[in-house]
């Protein structure tokens, strides 16, 4: 098989391409979902395939398939370089790569117990006794839960010498229960929205009090349906950890895909308000905000040891003491920022696509303080805990965010619960209005599994860390006080 | 992938045997795309894939398998794969024998100028529609994506061929072009897009012509206060605030769960009388296929009868439950969390152009398309998402400046009672629908360009 990798790429060279890389991978992959009491989903499946990507005339061809003969991969080859030849049609200027030192190695992710290994049996039961604690909440409407495990394993070569063999599991799973009355729906997740999901073995399901946790959600997703609808204004808000990892995966994360800010992505996700002139001078947040990118982050859904344009995975500040420092890049972009270096931000999300900038994990660094220090501090408020709905512009100006639920704080505690909290804002004054960030006991690695971009699309998955934080003076109700 | 070389590999899977029941289905085909941005290709990508997947069923068990090595050994393991898994999954008390066979309508959407059409076509194309930009000075980005068989976006597949041991057989061949192209001028952008199952119908430098027209028009917008404005929504715009509504409200599982604004209303008026929704794949502007992901033939199904909630789409699965026969609207193999699915949705229209709607607006906002919807509460199909690519302003039934892009809130069933005009039908985004004029639409708050 490993030499069907190198077989491509002898063809796209032979073929005239100036520069090509060959990833051929194989991903197993199992899910299986429990809806009100009965299997409804289990599904096993495979794909291998390789993906050959050149340089042909200072222009870009891809081509993917998963005919592994001899045959088929050189065929393959040789289409990729006739679509390069095609793209160097419409060209202004050839694409220029960042120099990368040839790497020739294997990795692999940690992981302690293979997912693949353990009974289906055993994953069942786990899904099985969470339903039934869900449903044995009185109220529940619907209750669903489920499991998913990914192994990746990619060879990676380039006709610049590079030889790299990378193998990642991931394993991750979630519930929610929903309770509908009349014309309220109303949904609590674990551990958050879309599940929690870790570049780890079975190890990692088996460190999370799923079974433990399902009561207090189904009975929060009941209680919801009474609960007082949350006030519109303009609050102190506090934001719950995972919701704060969407916020930071929308609001920081996209608009600093270099390829965004450059226009790659204009007729799709849009572009980004960090235009290049903002870099190294715009306040972007308080100076209690610090981000970082970091794709060597323990156990994260972007941690590699390169990416997939062989570039070795990196650590570096996107925001510092409130200052915007950083960009994610590529080999082809990189000089665009004054760069001599691809930050490793490249991926794709299987054999079939080709690789483009995506986000590495990305963190908020912890401040100090704990939840209950925060809240103590905050004497009037809102507590916002675990994302329902999301949107923003296409330059990551405006955003609107809904939890699934919320709680008035009350001379520092939390008093009162609330249904349908919706904020908004603007992301800068957003990340402006940042005066509390709690410490490194309340930070914890969220991982999103459902990032879309490109085109044609591709679903990519990251961790961005966070601790609870406050932010002054949000707009509050949007959808239902408007 | 031929009719028969998809029935030779469906016959090898789900050839009958004793004691279980199979179901094989393939997707796949072949994909191309040539992205630019930036007045030049930036991204060039052609995909040949298929996968099988093979689903065993043991009296109330079953087991799903799904794997793109399609040699006999691959199959054979695939099968074998499915047949632990259904033996280890614990009785499903719901579950169904899987179909006979059916009959189906003839839909012709398979272009043989369309599946060959290679790099160089495509990128010729993409000159003429950079050309015009260029001409007026302006930035293009956009698509010109071609393909055949059921290779969709985000990589997802839908059914090409389908058997079963029952003696079940489906096979629709389809084609696909589309051009999508967004012209950019600063912050101020125009889009315009064209779809079709023949690339004969694709005409890039008229797209760009379109989209040039909207960024000229969306230079230097005004900042206008949030509030309810009297709209024209081109059926862009529509055309995505329907998908989410379908998702949302229109399959059965909803309905019967109690989440879906038809929950309890079928028979019952939940729109104005000029509101026609139907579920039609034969519709001329589709061209969709004939059967679903079980299998079954596909039925046109009105959704919302001038107004009046008349049935959401079904599967087999939610059908039994009412003792209804499917519509031929799953979307993935029974059972699934999500249940069928309203995938070729038709608003009927009426007649004129969007001009003719906005000739009837004395002051309000005409609206290209939306971007990033989601939903803000289910019951009433409420969802937050803004305007993009050119937002105009309407006074004197004309079409003024631009206007700064809003954020709205609308609920769809609102919004469904409050249409005073429809245009004439297009196809975009997947949906058949005409422009809107809608009365009180709810923007939110103003963004920053």
């Amino acid at each position: 098989m490993d030499g069907l990798a190198r077989e491509a790429l002898d063809t796209a060279v032979s073929r005239g391409a100036g520069y090509a890389d060959s990833r051929l991978l194989e991903t197993i992959r199992e899910d299986l979902v429990v809806k009100d009491g009965q299997l409804c989903g289990l599904d096993q499946s495979e794909s291998r395939g390789i993906g050959v990507r050149v340089l042909v005339d200072g222009a870009w061809g891809y081509a993917a398939t998963d005919d592994l003969t001899r045959e088929g991969v050189q065929a393959c080859a040789a289409h990729a370089v006739a679509v390069g030849k095609a793209s160097a049609r419409v060209l202004e200027g050839p694409v220029r790569l960042a120099s990368e030192p040839s790497h020739r190695a294997v990795w692999a992710s940690s992981c302690a117990v293979d997912p693949f290994g353990v009974p289906l049996e055993r994953k069942l039961d786990l899904l099985l006794r969470i339903d039934g604690a869900l449903r044995g909440v009185k109220g529940v409407t619907i209750a669903e839960s489920f499991l998913t495990f990914i192994r990746k394993r990619q060879r990676f070569l380039s006709s610049e010498g590079s030889d790299i063999d990378q193998t990642t599991t991931r394993s991750g799973g979630g519930y929610a229960a929903t309770a509908v009355l009349g014309d309220e729906v109303q949904r609590r997740s674990f551990p958050q929205a879309e599940g929690h999901h870790q570049t780890m073995g079975y190890e990692f399901i088996e460190s999370v009090p799923w079974v433990e946790e399902a009561p207090r959600v189904g009975e929060e997703a009941v209680a919801l349906l009474k609960a007082d609808q949350c006030p519109a204004g303009e609050f102190d808000v506090v934001l719950e950890g995972s919701q704060l990892a969407l916020q930071i995966h929308e609001s920081v994360g996209h608009p600093t895909e270099l390829d965004r800010v450059l226009g790659l992505e204009a007729n799709y996700a849009g572009t980004s308000f960090l235009t290049l002139n903002t870099l190294g001078t715009l306040r972007f947040g308080s100076p209690k905000v610090n981000l970082v990118a970091d794709a060597t982050l323990p156990h994260g859904l972007a941690t590699f040891a390169f990416d997939d344009e062989g570039v070795e995975a990196q650590r570096w500040p996107i925001v510092r003491d409130g200052l915007f420092v950083g960009y994610l890049t590529s080999r082809e972009l990189a000089h665009r920022v004054g760069e001599p270096r691809s930050r490793g931000c490249v991926r794709s999300d299987g054999w079939n696509h080709i690789p483009m900038i995506r986000m590495v994990n990305l963190s908020l660094m912890p401040g100090s303080g704990s939840l209950d220090d925060l809240l103590a501090d905050t004497g009037h408020g809102l507590y916002m805990e675990t994302n329902r709905s999301w949107s923003i512009d296409q330059l990551r100006y405006n955003f609107q965010f809904k939890t699934e639920i919320a709680w008035e704080i009350k001379k520092g505690k939390r008093v009162r619960m609330l249904r349908n909290p919706t904020y908004q804002g603007i992301t800068t004054q957003f990340w402006n209005s940042c005066d509390f960030v709690c410490g490194p006991e309340a930070w914890r690695p969220w991982g999103v599994v459902n990032c879309g971009k490109g085109q044609p699309g591709q679903v990519a998955d990251m961790t961005h860390g966070a601790a609870p934080a406050r932010f002054r003076k949000l707009r509050v109700g949007a959808g239902y006080s408007d | 992938m031929t009719r028969d070389e998809a029935r030779a590999i469906l016959e090898r899977a789900a050839a009958p045997s004793e004691g279980r029941e199979i179901e094989a289905a393939i997707g796949g085909g072949r994909s191309e795309l040539t992205r630019f941005a930036n007045n030049e290709i930036t991204q060039n990508v052609s995909e040949r894939r298929y996968a099988l997947s093979v689903r065993v069923l043991r009296g109330k068990r079953t087991g799903r398998a799904t794997g793109n090595d399609l040699s006999p050994d691959g199959i054979a393991r695939l099968v074998g794969r499915a047949d632990l898994a259904a033996r280890l999954s614990p009785e499903i008390p719901d579950l169904l024998p899987l179909p006979p066979a059916q009959k189906y309508r003839e839909v012709d959407s398979a272009d043989a100028a369309t599946a060959s059409l290679g790099p160089d076509a495509r990128a010729r194309e993409v000159g003429r529609a950079v050309g015009r930009c260029k001409d007026a000075g302006i930035t293009a980005a956009g698509i010109y994506e071609t393909g055949s068989g059921t290779i969709g976006d985000y990589g997802v597949t839908s059914t090409l061929a389908i058997a079963n041991s029952s003696g079940l057989f489906a096979y629709h061949d389809r084609t696909n072009a589309r051009f999508s192209i967004s012209a950019l001028d600063g912050n101020a952008s125009g889009w315009a897009s064209a779809e079709s199952h023949s690339s004969r119908d694709i005409d890039g430098g008229a797209v760009a012509a379109r989209a040039v027209e909207k960024a000229i028009r969306s230079r230097d917008p005004e900042r206008r206060p949030p509030g309810p404005y009297t709209v024209v929504l081109e059926p862009a715009a529509v055309s995505d605030l329907l998908i989410d509504t379908a998702w949302l409200s229109f399959g059965a599982l909803p309905v019967q769960e109690g989440r879906s604004f038809l929950s309890g209303k079928l028979g019952r008026k939940v729109a104005g009388e000029n509101v026609t929704i139907r579920d039609d794949p034969y519709h001329p502007l589709h061209q969709g296929a004939p059967f679903d992901a079980e299998g079954m033939p596909t039925r046109a199904v009105t959704i919302i009868e001038r107004g009046v909630a008349s049935s959401p789409v079904y599967d087999r699965q939610t059908a039994a439950k009412e003792g209804k026969e499917s519509t031929g609207h799953s979307l993935l193999p029974s059972p699934n969390p999500h249940g069928p699915l309203a995938g070729h949705l038709v608003l009927e229209g009426g007649s004129g152009t969007i001009d003719d709607l906005v000739a009837r607006v004395d002051r309000g906002l005409l609206v290209t398309r939306v971007w990033y919807t989601n939903v803000v509460d289910p019951m009433t199909a409420t969802l937050t998402g803004m305007t993009r690519d050119g937002l105009f302003a309407i006074e004197g039934g004309k079409v003024r400046g631009a206007v700064r892009n809003f954020r709205f809130n609308q609920s769809v069933v609102q919004m469904l009672n409050e249409v005073e005009a429809l245009s004439g039908l297009e196809r975009v985004g997947g949906v058949v629908c005409p422009g809107l004029l809608v009365r009180s639409f709810h923007m939110s708050s103003v963004t920053e360009f």
